[in-house]
């Protein structure tokens, strides 16, 4: 397997405070990278560094060979690391299919009638094509989230960050998202890190594992030794009852 | 040649049945007074609409554009009178060094968003008239300059004048259609979001902020050909600023023809208020100002498509 993005040392201090301190993690092709710790751990502002949201502090992220440490984001973006949003963030004025379509044009530098193509593509493959000329005013919650999703790959990424897009949506539409993940994977060859706190689908999904607590990067590995991690649970639960 | 998929063939006929129209009229019904009256109005048509690429398009409201419409205007002046530069020829120089300047102090200051943008450019208006009073190597001072006139110049300018408002209208709707267009509603809907999907906000900004202030240094030197006679104050005046923002406002901002209704209805009613109500005039628009805000904020043209039915225009722009 190959190695698709690398971060090394990165860190971000806002003042005194280390939100992420000398996170070291690589991704491999192909595969799904689970980013996971408590509340304030640190995951966001890991992704917005990846993404070049957020200028890091020290540190460095190479995608493959090349070094994209402190791009700003739409060069992040156009050169294959794409972000999805926590609480999202559709353009309200435009409509679902305009919506990828900036992301066709803008990212993957598409032509207009290669850009209309790949827009609908997207659609059709997150299941947002029937409702392409509504706003997203008009989808739930769940379907924002994919609407953030095909905005992301309508960016035609390598690697793709996606920042609790599970978290706060019904078990059926879970499970459909699940899905949705493995099939971007599977199908359009995209690698993968997501931050989630439903644990559930953290653990069906990701091949790896990583946890951050109060910045640093505490434990890695397969899903399955993750859960049984002491300082893992402690870091979840208080020491009394790791 | 073949024609951008984009471009609606209607929409094309009519602005060019529109300005047939309008080019032939004064050939066949002489009257001076309308004559003035219409090329004023092709003038605040063309400024209303190079505002609102930036204050509509990008929904970054600035209450200082006189700062460009006066520099290109003096720049346009000046290089006819010292340098003898042909008249037009001086107006796209005027428009071009009021582009740059635009750039210069937009590129900082476009990073600020909505009420702040605002004020800034507030600051920028009012120092530019200050410095541009004090330099009179350029201005004239408050004296101001004149410029040559020659026969029949007045009489021609009305051609000129439809010129720049036609090629504005079609500017309007090149930049709101085209998928630039598309990015500039993105980025003024969330400008982190769209540079996280590849928009290069900052660099689009400065390019809009370049072409509305070209095209308002173009306006400032037909303005100075025009009257033949400029001084800074009036040029620079507050005032000025804020009539673009009115007719934006009145029209329907962000819309592609609005601010071009509401540059018609503003010039029109002020000649209008100004001969029958000097002391009310002001109040006269504060008061449509309001009404237009609090009942519809796509100003007359949200009226007309309310009217009519149609979709909002500042949604529904591509059909899939």
């Amino acid at each position: 397997m190959t190695e698709v993005l690398r971060a090394e040392g990165l860190s971000k201090r806002f003042g005194g405070l280390k939100a992420v301190d000398e996170v070291t993690l690589s991704l491999e092709e192909g595969s799904i990278l689970g980013l996971i710790g408590p509340n304030g751990a640190g995951k966001s502002t890991c992704f917005s560094m990846l993404a070049g949201s957020t200028k890091p502090t020290a540190g460095r992220v190479f995608l493959g060979d090349r070094e994209i440490t402190g791009l700003p984001a739409f060069r992040a973006a156009r050169a294959g690391v794409v972000r999805t949003h926590q609480i999202v963030r559709p353009f309200a004025n435009l409509s679902i299919f305009e919506n990828t379509l900036v992301a066709a044009v803008q990212c993957a530098r598409r032509d207009r009638a290669g850009a209309r193509g790949l827009a609908r593509e997207v659609l059709e493959f997150t299941g947002l094509d029937k409702r392409r000329h509504e706003y997203p005013a008009g989808l739930t919650l769940a379907g924002r989230k994919r609407l953030e999703m095909a905005r992301a790959l309508a960016c035609c990424p390598r690697v793709l960050l996606l920042d609790e897009v599970i978290a706060g949506v019904n078990p059926v539409e879970a499970q459909e998202m699940v899905g949705l993940i493995r099939r971007i994977r599977d199908q359009r060859q995209v690698s993968i890190i997501m931050t989630e706190h439903v644990m559930a689908a953290v653990m069906r999904l990701c091949e790896r594992v990583v946890v951050l607590d109060a910045g640093r990067l505490i434990a890695s590995g397969e899903p399955k030794e993750i859960v049984q991690n002491q300082e893992v649970i402690a870091a979840y639960l208080g020491k009394k009852h790791a | 040649m073949k024609v951008p998929p984009w471009i609606r063939p209607r929409a094309a006929m009519g602005l060019g049945i529109a300005c047939a129209a309008l080019a032939l009229a004064p050939l066949l019904h002489a009257d001076v007074y309308a004559h003035n009256l219409l090329t004023l109005t092709f003038l605040g048509i063309a400024a209303a609409l190079a505002w609102n690429w930036l204050g509509g398009y990008l929904g970054q409201v600035s209450f200082g554009h006189a700062a460009m419409f006066g520099l290109g205007g003096f720049v346009a002046a000046r290089a006819e009178i010292s340098l003898g530069t042909p008249m037009v020829i001086a107006w796209c120089f005027g428009g071009a060094v009021a582009g740059l300047y635009g750039l210069l102090w937009g590129h900082p200051t476009l990073r600020l968003r909505g009420p702040y943008f605002s004020i800034a450019t507030i600051g920028v208006g009012e120092a530019t008239r200050l410095v541009c009073t004090y330099w009179d190597w350029l201005t004239g001072g408050s004296s101001g300059l004149s410029l040559p006139v020659t026969p029949h110049l007045k009489y021609t300018l009305y051609w000129y004048g439809l010129a720049i408002a036609a090629l504005a209208m079609a500017a309007s709707y090149a930049l709101r259609r085209s998928s630039l267009g598309l990015s500039l509603l993105a980025i003024k809907s969330d400008v982190d979001a769209a540079s996280d999907v590849g928009v290069s906000a900052t660099r689009l900004q400065d390019l809009v902020l370049f072409l509305s202030g070209a095209t308002m240094g173009l306006c400032g030197g037909f303005y100075a050909s025009y009257f033949s006679y400029i001084e800074p104050g009036d040029m620079f005046g507050f005032d000025r600023s804020i009539s673009w923002v009115l007719m934006g406002v009145i029209g329907g901002i962000g819309t592609i023809a609005g601010p071009a209704l509401g540059a018609v209805i503003f010039v029109l009613l002020r000649q209008y208020l100004i001969a029958s109500y000097p002391q009310l005039y002001l109040g006269l628009y504060g008061i449509l100002l309001v009404l237009v805000i609090l009942f519809e904020p796509l100003g007359l043209t949200g009226l007309l498509l309310r009217v009519f039915h149609k979709a909002r225009p500042d949604l529904a722009l591509e059909d899939a």
